[in-house]
C-alpha cells in the first residue's frame, strides 16, 4: 500500500469539491439554514390555544366560577374565552377557540346536591395536534376542578369561600433533573443528531456522484489499471470525504452551540469520532450503491431508501424504544440509530468513550461491512 | 512482492536497452471472450515485440476493445493467456509501465489540464521536479501547453482526446495500448500523433493501436486485421498488400474477410 498514492486520490477529491463551489455551499451552508429553520419552529412557543368557557349560571355560581378561574393554567398556556351555552357550535366554527368546556347552568346546584353533573367537552377536532394538547389540557383542568370541589366538599358541607389551588392532599417538589434542566427545549435533543444526519447524507450524496462520474467518463478504469490498487482506492475516498465531514461537523457545532445557544456537555473529540465512523461507513455505502445507478437520476432514487427511512426509525424525532415493535428490528440495523445514541450521550449527557462504546463497537462493524461490500463491487464497478 | 517503485529514467533506459535486443513484449495465445452468447474475441493469438507499433483494424464491433481490455486487465479472458514483459496478466508488476488510453477520453473534467496530469503522475509515484518537466513536455507535445489552468470541461472533443493521450503517456511507459485514440482528432492533428508514435517507438516503447481508419494502417509497424472477434490476417502492411495483391488496405481487408467467409 503506498501513501502517496492515497494522497494524491484524496488530493484530487479535495480539489474536485473545493473546485464546486455550489457542492460547498450544499455541505456547509444548507445545515445551516436547516438548524437555523428548525430551531425557529422549535422554539415558537407563542401558540397558546384558546378555551371557551360555558361558566354555570344558575345559584352559587359565583363561588364556582372563582373556582374554575382558580383551577385554570396561566394564559401563556391558555387564552380563554367566556361564551353562552349557544355561541358554542359558532365559535369553533369561526375559529375563535380551538375547544369549548360547557358546565351546566346549575352545575353549582347539582354539585352540593351529589347529582354528579356532567360537564361537556367539545373540540375543534381539524388538526389532531391541537385536539390532542387541548384534549390533554382540558381533561387536566377537569381532573384539578374536580379535585379542587372534593377537597372544598369535605372541609365543609357548606363550603366557606377560601379557595386556593393548594388544597391537594399532596405536595409535588420542585422539579429535579438528572441531565439538563429546566433551560433544555427540544432544540438541545435534535441538535446533536443533526450532526450524524448531515455528515451522513452529503457524505452519501457526494462519494455515490463522485464514483458514478468516475464509471461514466471511464477515469476509473484508467485507475484501475494504474498501479493503484482498490484498498487504495477506498481508502483514497474516505480520506477525501471523511475531511469535509469532519470540517462540516465542526461548522455545525460551532453554529449550534455559539449562534442558536444549544446547551451542550462533553468531549467534543468524541463527537468527531462518531462522525469519522459514519462517514466511513458512509463513503463505502455510496460508493457499494453507485454500482447499482446508471446515472445522476438513480442515484437520487436512493435517498428515500437510504435516508427516509432512517430519519423516522433511528430516533431523531421518536425514540426508538416507542417505534411499533414490528419496526425495532430495522432500526437496530441502522447506522443512524447509533450514531444518534451516541450524540446525545455525549453531547447531553456528558458521556464518556466508555459510556457510547457499544455505540461506536455498532458504527465501526457498520464502516468496516460496507468497505467490504465496496471493495467487493469494485469488480462490478469495471466489468 | 515488494519491489522498488521504477522510475521513468529507470524505464526509459531499460526500454532503450530493449531496442537493441528485440524480444517478445506480449504474447498473447489463444485469447478467447465469451460474453454470454457472444464470442467477442475468438481464438486469438498474437507476439509484439518492443519498440513496434502494433495496429488492430476493424470494423467497430470486431472486438479490439474488448482485446485491449484483456490486456489491461479490465476485462478477464474466458480462456487463453496473456504475458506482458514475462509476466502473466493480471499483474500488479507491470501495471507501472502500462499506459493506457480509454475510447472515452475519462478526464476529471471539473479540474484543470494540470490537475489531471499531477494526478496521474501521482498515482504513478511520478513527483516533484521530474513531474512537472514531463507535464510541461507532454502538454507541449499535444499543443495544450497554453491550458494547463484550463477546467477541462470548457475543452473541445479533440482537445480532451489529446489530454487524454497525454495522460495515458505521461508516466513514460513502456508499453502504450490506445483505444482509437484519433476518433473525433483533425486530419492534422492525427498525424502529428502518428509522427509522435513513431518517435515513441524509436524510444523503444511500444504501442497497440486501435482504429478503423484504414488509411493509419500504413504507419504501423504491423497489423492485426479483426473482425468478428477472429484476427482475420496479421503481418506488416506491405506483405498484407503483397498477399492480398491488392492496391489498398481497405481492398486488403476486404479480400481477407472474404477469404475467411469462403473458408468457412
Amino acid at each position: 500500500m503506498s501513501f502517496s498514492r492515497i494522497m494524491a486520490l484524496a488530493t484530487r477529491i479535495i480539489q474536485q469539491v473545493l473546485r464546486d463551489k455550489r457542492t460547498l455551499g450544499l455541505i456547509f451552508l444548507v445545515p445551516l439554514l436547516i438548524m437555523t429553520l428548525l430551531y425557529l419552529v422549535l422554539t415558537n412557543n407563542s401558540t397558546a390555544h384558546t378555551l371557551a368557557i360555558v361558566y354555570p349560571t344558575g345559584a352559587g355560581s359565583d363561588r364556582i366560577k372563582t373556582l374554575i378561574d382558580s383551577q385554570l393554567p396561566g394564559p401563556d398556556k391558555l387564552h380563554t374565552i367566556s361564551i353562552s351555552a349557544s355561541q358554542v357550535d359558532s365559535t369553533l366554527k369561526n375559529g375563535d377557540a380551538d375547544a369549548a368546556i360547557i358546565f351546566p347552568a346549575d352545575f353549582a346546584q347539582q354539585v352540593l346536591a351529589n347529582q354528579n353533573p356532567t360537564v361537556q367537552i367539545k373540540l375543534q377536532g381539524s388538526d389532531p395536534t391541537v385536539a390532542s394538547a387541548m384534549s390533554d389540557l382540558t381533561q387536566g383542568f377537569a381532573h384539578q376542578l374536580g379535585i379542587a370541589i372534593a377537597a372544598l366538599k369535605s372541609q365543609d358541607g357548606q363550603g366557606v369561600p377560601t379557595v386556593t389551588g393548594a388544597s391537594l392532599p399532596f405536595t409535588v417538589a420542585t422539579l429535579q433533573y438528572l441531565y439538563g434542566g429546566p433551560q433544555y427545549t427540544f432544540n438541545d435533543s435534535i441538535a446533536p443528531v443533526f450532526i450524524g444526519i448531515f455528515s451522513f447524507f452529503f457524505v452519501f450524496i457526494l462519494t455515490s456522484v463522485a464514483f458514478l462520474r468516475e464509471r461514466s467518463q471511464g477515469t476509473i478504469e484508467r485507475v484501475m489499471v494504474s498501479p493503484l490498487t482498490r484498498v487504495e482506492l477506498v481508502i483514497g475516498y474516505i480520506c477525501g470525504f471523511t475531511l469535509f465531514a469532519l470540517v462540516q461537523s465542526l461548522v455545525i457545532l460551532l453554529f449550534v452551540i455559539f449562534a442558536l445557544r444549544v446547551h451542550y456537555s462533553g468531549n467534543l473529540a468524541l463527537v468527531f469520532l462518531v462522525s469519522a465512523l459514519l462517514t466511513i461507513g458512509s463513503v463505502n455505502l455510496g460508493i457499494f450503491l453507485s454500482t447499482f445507478a446508471q446515472n445522476e437520476f438513480q442515484i437520487v432514487q436512493f435517498i428515500p431508501l437510504v435516508f427516509g427511512l432512517q430519519i423516522f426509525l433511528s430516533g431523531v424525532f421518536w425514540p426508538v424504544a416507542q417505534l411499533p415493535a414490528v419496526l425495532r428490528p430495522l432500526s437496530y440495523i441502522m447506522p443512524l440509530t447509533y450514531a444518534n445514541d451516541a450524540l446525545r450521550g455525549v453531547m447531553l449527557k456528558g458521556a464518556d468513550f466508555i459510556g457510547i462504546v457499544g455505540q461506536l463497537g455498532a458504527l465501526l462493524l457498520f464502516a468496516v461491512v460496507m468497505v467490504l461490500l465496496s471493495a467487493a463491487t469494485m469488480r462490478r464497478q469495471i466489468a | 512482492m515488494k519491489e522498488p517503485e521504477p522510475t521513468v529514467a529507470a524505464d526509459l533506459e531499460q526500454a532503450a536497452r530493449q531496442r537493441s535486443s528485440p524480444e517478445s513484449l506480449v504474447v498473447i495465445n489463444q485469447l478467447v471472450k465469451q460474453f454470454g452468447k457472444l464470442r467477442a474475441v475468438n481464438n486469438v493469438s498474437m507476439t509484439i515485440q518492443a519498440g513496434e507499433t502494433y495496429g488492430l483494424i476493424g470494423p467497430n464491433g470486431s472486438g479490439k476493445t474488448t482485446l485491449i481490455r484483456m490486456l489491461v486487465g479490465l476485462v478477464k479472458p474466458t480462456s487463453g493467456s496473456i504475458q506482458i514483459m514475462g509476466e502473466r496478466v493480471p499483474s500488479a508488476k507491470i501495471a507501472p509501465h502500462i499506459g493506457y488510453m480509454t475510447q472515452l477520453s475519462a478526464l476529471y473534467n471539473d479540474l484543470t489540464a494540470g490537475e489531471n496530469m499531477r494526478f496521474f503522475c501521482n498515482i504513478y509515484g511520478l513527483h516533484g521536479k521530474e513531474q512537472k518537466q514531463r507535464i510541461e513536455e507532454m502538454l507541449a507535445r499535444v499543443d495544450l501547453a497554453d491550458r494547463i489552468d484550463s477546467v477541462v470541461s470548457t475543452f473541445s472533443g479533440g482537445m480532451k482526446q489529446r489530454l487524454s493521450l497525454a495522460c495515458a503517456l505521461v508516466h513514460g511507459p513502456r508499453l502504450a495500448l490506445l483505444d482509437e485514440p484519433t476518433v473525433g482528432v483533425d486530419p492534422e492533428l492525427r498525424r502529428s500523433f502518428w509522427d509522435y508514435f513513431a518517435q515513441l517507438n524509436k524510444e523503444g516503447i511500444t504501442i497497440i493501436v486501435s482504429t478503423h481508419h484504414l488509411d493509419e494502417a500504413a504507419r504501423c509497424t504491423r497489423l492485426g486485421l479483426m473482425r468478428f472477434g477472429v484476427m482475420l490476417a496479421q503481418d506488416s502492411p506491405r506483405e498484407l498488400l503483397r498477399q492480398s495483391g491488392q492496391e489498398d488496405m481497405e481492398d486488403a481487408f476486404l479480400y481477407f474477410a472474404s477469404g475467411k467467409e469462403v473458408q468457412q
